[in-house]
């Protein structure tokens, strides 16, 4: 079945393709999603300036050779955003702290309740931070950026399978790491 | 809590605490946007953009900073600055705070209000039907687009004068009287008034003077006139060698004669007996028809090669390919076993074949007093004009026709399109679209559109006729042949002002939603950008918002030979008389010397924009050292000079600073091409008076003017502003409207 979307999508890539001047039209659809990503990953707006600038510089000029695979064109987008920041950090490491981006305000439970869920977040994001890089971009793309696992695939240059490994290892180190978290309810 | 369930995640995390974890995770998505500097972003886009104009160079990562410095917090500010005199605002209507007593409703009016082309050198009138107080009234008075403002009064009437001298072009405007209007008496406006008006669109810039060419002065004969022999009357079948330097003819006793162009001796080249000749497109061979036979007649060998075609040959013609005759029943050519019949001609009634188009494409018969033209390739027919029409010409390439009708000489495509009626007369058509008209009194020289009506000598001229060369004519006085050379022709309006005549044609029937009207302006390309199935632009534009006006932001000549025209044109669409959106098409029209009229041969359209945020570019001038392009807001200078900028094919920046005054940046010191590709390029941190941001990126791409100074290579391109040809680059917005 056509999705009107996709298509679209897919003739604003194949006219960037054949013209790379039409390229703003797909930097005006992603950026925003592109620099989000970018600086949950890095944290401080001169570096997130930096690797975004980075990041669609090479796009554009990666734009001919892009390949449609079927996936969505942000997936792509996304491999080049991993790897740019995964060079920025080969030399670099995070230094701020993340608890103000990762700051939910969830309605419902009594507040000291909601205090201690939030703590919980809080704490399961720092974890992240200091899992092993490939761990780490995988429950990324999958529970902050919402990514499909075959587009995580693809962003990441890996496998579903070897995705879906990623992504459970990550959540039961974290599991291991968090200790006295508290079962669902 | 309720987290949404992700079936991907089913199969990794089946423990119930990984599945918390997983939970948390998502929970804890980065909910607010991040810090971002909109400076960054339109930097970051108009550095890509220029990259990929030219696809070189390399940048070091932080550019923008350089340019943009600590500019976020200044945009920032602006954003949420106060708007002075500008804006759009809405006001709800106060019920009247009246004390007690008798007042008498304020009224207010315009001269203005609801007029589509209001000149520009005049202030905005507002009338009110008893005395204002003047202070409260004056600062009741909101304007959009962003305009800067002095107030004048004479009597009740209030002249408010944009600052900067002129209204702005192709704008439309709001002006309202708030509800904090005082009476002179004190009491307020029960509600607030809007007055709305769109302007004109800017007055060409002086063009270049065309040189001025002596309107000839009617003469008794041509300077070069000579006489080439003499005929009886019924000489006929005047024919050039297609060097121009040969006359052929069928003389009154049916001999086939040659004679040089400049006279001299006359050849007989065959006795008599001749009824139809026709010389071939390479011009070594004559074929003609003689006692029911076709003859081929090599000029260069002198043999003749005979056929022989049953039925037997009404009249003979050549293709590019060879000869075609017609017979009784059909169209013929000679094929390798003899002849091949191309198609069948109508067997209701007698038709009478009158010739072959130069091309051999078309002929032209007729039956029962009416004149039609035939497609031989189609095996069908249309009526020219009216009963009684006679041919009376073609043009030389086969794509034009000629004929009489009562009051004239009509010109048409060879589908019967008429383009032109010209005075009565005996035409012949040039291979440089001139047409002379003579007869027993005097001989005119005019274009196959009408134009340029020409009176060139006076005396009389019958049967004139070209030479290939479209320099040289014969015509008949007398008894004997006259050759002359035709003086140069009139200029002719240029082919830009041509083809605008075209657009405007066919925006204006698109606008009274006349579908057909407007689809006669379209060739079948241009039909099939506007099909559903092709390009799927509409035509025709229908709901709401409405298809209110249109105006044409860039106009150039893109090429000649066929001449070649390239326009962008702004459709703005209006809700409750309101302009909400507006978007642009470029349409690209070629002009057929059959029809000599521009049609529209390709469209495309951008995307639709919303108005009312922010300044927007109302007309854009190109020369060769400057380009003026002119908002409908009064802008803030400051944020002009890195916000306007003209980037050459490479993607660098060109001329100097811009300069700015009212509501026009120009931009000098260029040194524009003929034909080079540029773009103007308006940013975002472009603000309005108010402190508003244009609403996004603007990008028109265009080609460098054509020289001024005779770098033209086409006649009567001269064109009264220069401009450029433009196409506007894809922005964020939806699409345009479907209907």
């Amino acid at each position: 079945m056509s999705d009107p979307a996709r298509d679209d999508e897919r003739d604003l890539v194949e006219r960037a393709k054949r013209d790379p001047r039409q390229f703003g039209a797909l930097y005006d659809r992603h950026f925003q999603q592109i620099y989000r990503f970018v600086y949950s990953r890095v944290r401080e707006q001169t570096a997130a300036e930096d690797v975004t600038s980075e990041i669609f510089m090479k796009a554009l000029k990666a734009m001919p050779r892009y390949q449609d695979t079927g996936r969505p064109f942000a997936a792509w987008l996304y491999q080049i955003a991993v790897n740019a920041i995964a060079d920025r950090y080969r030399t670099l490491r995070p230094s701020s702290p993340l608890e103000d981006f990762h700051d939910l305000s969830i309605a419902g439970p009594p507040l000291e309740e909601e205090a201690a869920h939030r703590d919980e977040i809080r704490r399961i994001w720092v974890l992240v931070e200091a899992l092993p890089a490939q761990q780490k971009t995988a429950l990324v793309l999958k529970f902050q950026e919402d990514m499909k696992i075959e587009d995580i695939a693809l962003a990441m240059g890996k496998t579903a399978g070897a995705v879906k490994l990623l992504i459970h290892r990550g959540v039961s180190r974290l599991r291991d790491e968090a200790g006295t978290l508290r079962p669902a309810e | 809590m309720s987290m949404r369930h992700d079936p991907e995640l089913d199969d990794i995390l089946q423990d119930g605490e990984l599945k918390h974890v997983a939970e948390l995770l998502r929970a804890g998505r980065m909910s607010e946007d991040p810090p971002l500097d909109d400076a960054f972003r339109s930097a970051l886009r108009r550095q890509l953009m220029n990259r990929a104009w030219g696809m070189g160079g390399t940048t070091t990562v932080p550019w923008w900073r350089k340019a943009f410095g600590p500019a976020g917090l200044a945009w920032a500010g602006a954003a949420v600055g106060v708007v002075l005199i500008a804006a759009a605002v809405v006001f709800t209507a106060l019920t009247s705070p009246s004390t007690g007593g008798l007042t008498k409703d304020v009224l207010v009016s315009s001269p203005m209000n609801d007029q589509s082309a209001v000149r520009l050198q005049q202030p905005i009138l507002v009338n009110f039907n008893q005395p204002m107080d003047h202070p409260s009234t004056e600062g009741a008075v909101q304007i959009t687009p962003a305009t800067t403002v002095a107030f004048s009064w004479s009597a009740n009437t209030l002249s408010v004068q944009p600052t900067s001298g002129n209204l702005a072009p192709n704008t439309q405007y709001q002006v309202t009287i708030g509800p904090g209007a005082k009476t002179a008496s004190g009491e307020k406006l029960a509600a607030p008034k809007t007055i709305t008006f769109v302007t004109s669109p800017p007055a060409p810039s002086p063009s270049p003077t065309p040189t001025p060419i002596p309107s000839p002065t009617p003469r008794t004969q041509f300077a070069d006139q000579h006489q080439i022999l003499s005929v009886t009357a019924g000489a006929s079948n005047f024919q050039w060698s297609p060097d121009s330097s040969f006359l052929f003819f069928v003389s009154a006793g049916g001999g086939l004669v040659s004679v040089p162009a400049a006279g001299g001796t006359v050849t007989t080249l065959v006795q008599d007996g001749v009824t139809s000749a026709a010389i071939s497109p390479a011009g070594d061979a004559i074929a003609y028809i003689r006692s029911g036979k076709i003859e081929i007649l090599n000029l260069v060998a002198g043999t003749t090669v005979e056929i022989s075609p049953t039925p037997a040959p009404t009249r003979v013609g050549w293709t590019k390919d060879g000869v075609v005759w017609t017979a009784a029943d059909g169209v013929y050519a000679q094929g390798t076993d003899g002849p091949i019949k191309l198609t069948a001609l109508p067997t209701t009634g007698a038709i009478n074949v009158i010739s072959f188009s130069p091309d051999g494409a078309h002929l032209a018969y007729t039956q029962d007093q009416s004149l039609y033209m035939f497609d031989i390739a189609s095996g069908k027919g249309v009526t020219l004009g009216i009963a009684g029409a006679q041919l009376l010409g073609w043009s030389p390439d086969g794509t034009g026709v000629m004929y009489s009708t009562a009051t004239g000489v009509v010109v048409s495509d060879v589908g019967g399109k008429t383009a032109a009626t010209l005075p009565a007369g005996e035409p012949t058509w040039s291979s440089q679209d001139e047409i002379l008209l003579g007869s027993d009194t005097d001989i005119w020289e005019v274009r196959p559109d009408g134009t340029g009506l020409t009176k060139l000598a006076e005396g009389t001229y019958h049967l004139p006729a070209w030479a290939p060369n479209g320099v040289a004519f014969i015509f008949i006085r007398g008894g004997m042949v006259f050759g002359a050379s035709a003086p140069a022709p009139a200029q002719r309006p240029s082919a830009l002002d041509t083809a605008a005549a075209v657009v405007n044609s066919f925006m204006q029937a698109r606008k009274s939603s006349d579908g057909v009207k407007a689809s006669a302006y379209l060739n079948d390309h241009g039909r099939k950008a506007y099909s559903s199935s092709g390009g799927g632009l509409n035509l025709v534009l229908t709901g709401d918002p409405s298809f209110s006006r249109y105006y044409l932001l860039t106009q150039s000549i893109t090429g000649s030979q066929p001449d070649t025209a390239q326009f962008v044109v702004r459709i703005v669409l209006s809700h409750d008389k309101l302009d909400v959106s507006t978007y642009e098409e470029t349409l690209t029209l070629v002009r057929t010397q059959g029809s000599q009229q521009f049609l529209i041969d390709h469209a495309t359209a951008g995307p639709l924009l919303t108005l009312g945020k922010g300044a927007e570019v109302v007309s854009v001038e190109v020369s060769p050292g400057t380009v003026k392009i002119t908002f409908d807001s009064d802008l803030k200078p400051e944020s002009v000079a890195a916000g306007v900028i003209i980037l050459d094919s490479k993607g660098k920046q060109v001329g100097g600073n811009p300069v700015y005054a009212n509501r026009t940046v120009t931009i000098t010191g260029l040194d524009l091409k003929p034909h080079a590709t540029y773009k103007l390029v308006v940013l975002s941190t472009v603000q309005d008076v108010g402190g508003t941001n244009i609403a996004a990126e603007y990008d028109l791409t265009f080609a460098g003017p054509a020289d001024a100074h005779g770098g033209s290579n086409q006649r009567g391109e001269q064109s009264p502003s220069p401009s450029p040809r433009a196409s506007p680059s894809a922005r964020p917005s939806s699409s345009p409207p479907t209907s």
